[in-house]
């Protein structure tokens, strides 16, 4: 029995609040940007998934493709701005991150 | 179709395209110019400041002429470029004009106070370029995907701007806050343009109306049919990526943290570049799924939702900077709370077009957008200003902290009358630009009252909150005027005739002008406001 447009459908919605709750519970930087990657995944999942069963065609699969390119160009500044942080704080806990408030 | 002719009507869109695009290859040309510059060492004798000026120049031109090439037309002329994914009408090459003028302005402000300094250049005035050709895609997307790259290409070299000055801690605090939330509201966003264009089944933004009201067709219509509830729930979760870039409350935190920590010039920049990109694209996002039959009234409610989040947005704004003793800190709480006066438009904007009558409100809904256009511009000029005087003062006294302006106007009247030109504009006294914007604003919104009485209540809080704000632009003000300077404070000897007085008060000029001589900018606006508004809606 093959898989309806629903089953795929819900993969990517429990990917997205994996990811959501991931974001807002890890302390450890690091652990905040995979639960931004989960939630993108959710969302490429999706797109794949409508591509299939719905008339967005192609477009779903070039979205999730762009949108796997742009995961990783921010990723890339996300990481070296988290490196950045650990060479002045010697820590990626964002909760140390406290000095700018009011 | 056969491969060739695939081919061939590609070749011929992307020349017909090309000339269309001329202001964004102009600044990606200007970046690749200044990284191989840097590979040669060229830069050492032509510094990249000047490349960037050079470049930024250009630009502007190009985009000066592009205006001019659609005025010289009595109709209304929207183009759809690159197979559909850009549009080019007056609106775009409004923000074009805007973004490109606000980039030049940004770099002169840099070469003169120095940051970044020689070494760093080309790699921040990159970053700068890139944020903007990020903002003018935003600006013309058409298409699902053009938005969420637009957002990405403005947030993306944005969070490397605020961790620029390496080596301070506030600084990389700053870029690691903006980072994580930043990323997080991108990927709720992309999850809602999911929904959006997966149950539509187009990522075409000038055909998803016309599929929203075959969707509404299709069930009993309104929110009990799961296909425009489920659209409802992706434009949501999109309007929060949205309201992040734009700073509205619940998603402002990064905002103060993000100025404070970025160096002055930087929290300018994003303070009006990335908001005018924003709200270009919240505009054209509002209008694409307008007047679709069948979702009128969920429009509504959609606009007097942002109507309430632009009360409550103005209102914290105003209350939090109360007791900011920053005065970057200050500016970004301004920031948010005109970030809400200026959604007050879009709002207007939603009620108007969606509402029963829309067919004869034509001229109210081209004045919401005008006077959001306005606005815009007239911002640039104000805020721009406001934190030129703190870059040029923060050279002389180390310090951005509202204590180190104290008597400020002993040593250095020229920043003072400035930076009383740009608050009292701020404030939305006559006769400087920002009361004529909040007139516009206003005005429409109360005319969106008529449709809905809650746009009363929005009117009456953006009245009561320019009162509000009043206080502390004024307790800044009487900081530099009134109180004398402290015999151990550092000198800041700025005299008239020098390049950072001329550049100030070049500012302060426009945004008096703007004040005094409203139909120069508004003809130009109403322009911009009707290409977009009178797209043929089914």
């Amino acid at each position: 029995m093959a898989a309806g447009l629903n089953a795929y459908l819900l993969v990517g919605a429990v990917l997205f609040v994996c990811g959501v709750i991931c974001m807002a519970t890890k302390r450890n930087g690091i652990g905040v940007l995979m639960g931004v990657e989960l939630v993108l995944n959710g969302a490429n999942v999706n797109f794949v998934a409508f591509s299939r069963y719905t008339d967005l065609g192609l477009d779903g699969q070039i979205f999730s493709l762009f949108v796997i390119v742009l995961a990783a160009a921010e990723a890339a500044v996300a990481l070296a701005i988290a490196l950045n942080f650990y060479n002045n704080h010697l820590t990626i806990d964002v909760d140390r991150a406290n000095k700018l408030k009011g | 179709m056969l491969f060739t002719d695939l081919i061939n009507s590609l070749i011929t869109d992307t020349t017909q395209s090309i000339p269309r695009f001329g202001v964004e290859l102009c600044l990606s040309a200007t970046i690749v110019l200044m990284l191989l510059m840097r590979l040669s060492g060229l830069d050492r004798l032509i510094p990249a400041c000047l490349t960037a000026t050079v470049g930024a120049l250009v630009a502007t031109f190009l985009a000066y002429k592009q205006f001019d090439a659609l005025h010289a037309k009595d109709a209304v002329v929207t183009t759809h470029i690159f197979t559909g994914l850009l549009v080019h009408d007056s609106f775009t090459v409004f923000f074009r004009g805007f973004l490109a003028l606000f980039l030049l302005l940004t770099v002169a402000l840099t070469s003169l106070t120095g940051i970044p300094d020689e070494e760093d250049s080309p790699d921040f005035y990159s970053l700068l370029f890139g944020a903007t050709i990020g903002m003018m895609l935003m600006a013309s997307a058409n298409n699902l995907l053009m938005l969420f790259i637009g957002v990405e290409m403005t947030s993306v070299p944005s969070y490397a701007m605020v961790g620029f000055l390496k080596g301070r801690k506030v600084s990389s605090e700053a870029a690691l806050k903006y980072v994580v939330y930043g990323a997080g509201a991108a990927g709720v966003m992309l999850y809602g343009i999911s929904l959006v264009g997966g149950v539509l089944g187009t990522t075409d933004m000038s055909m998803l109306s016309q599929r929203l009201a075959e969707a509404a067709a299709g069930g009993s219509g309104g929110l009990k049919d799961p296909e425009v509830r489920t659209v409802a729930l992706g434009t949501m979760l999109v309007m929060v990526g949205l309201a992040f870039k734009l700073s509205l409350v619940p998603f402002h935190f990064w905002c103060p943290d993000a100025f404070e920590g970025a160096s002055a010039e930087v929290a300018g920049f994003l303070s009006v570049a990335s908001k005018a990109g924003a709200f270009g694209l919240l505009v054209r996002f509002c209008l694409a799924l307008s007047g679709a039959k069948g979702t009128e009234s969920l429009m509504i409610s959609f606009g007097l939702g942002l109507g309430f989040i632009a009360c409550i947005t103005t209102t914290f704004g105003n209350l939090a900077a109360y007791t900011q003793t920053n005065l970057k800190r200050l500016l970004a709480y301004s920031t948010i709370a005109h970030a809400g006066y200026m959604v007050m438009a879009v709002a207007a904007l939603l009620v108007l077009k969606n509402s029963p009558q829309a067919a004869t409100l034509t001229e109210n809904i081209n004045q919401s957008i005008e006077g959001l256009l306005y606005y815009l511009v007239v911002y640039l000029f104000m805020n721009l200003g406001a934190f030129a005087v703190i870059a040029i003062a923060r050279n002389y006294t180390f310090s951005e902290e509202v204590d180190s302006f104290k008597g400020l106007i002993s040593q250095s009247p020229t920043l003072c009358i400035v930076m009383l030109i740009c608050m009292f504009s701020l404030v939305g006294m006559p006769p400087f630009g920002g009361f004529v914007g909040k007139l516009f604003i206003f005005a429409s919104a109360f005319k969106a009252g008529e449709v809905h009485g809650f746009m009363y209540v929005v009117v009456a809080f953006g009245a009561l909150n320019t009162v509000f704000s009043l206080v502390y632009y004024i307790r800044v003000l009487r900081t530099m005027f009134l109180e004398a300077r402290p015999a151990d404070a550092r000198p800041v000897p700025v005299r008239l005739a020098s390049w950072e007085s001329a550049f100030v008060v070049t500012l302060a000029v426009f945004v008096l002008l703007l004040g005094v001589l409203p139909h120069m900018m508004s003809q130009t606006a109403n322009d911009a406001a009707q290409a977009i508004a009178q797209l043929p809606t089914p």
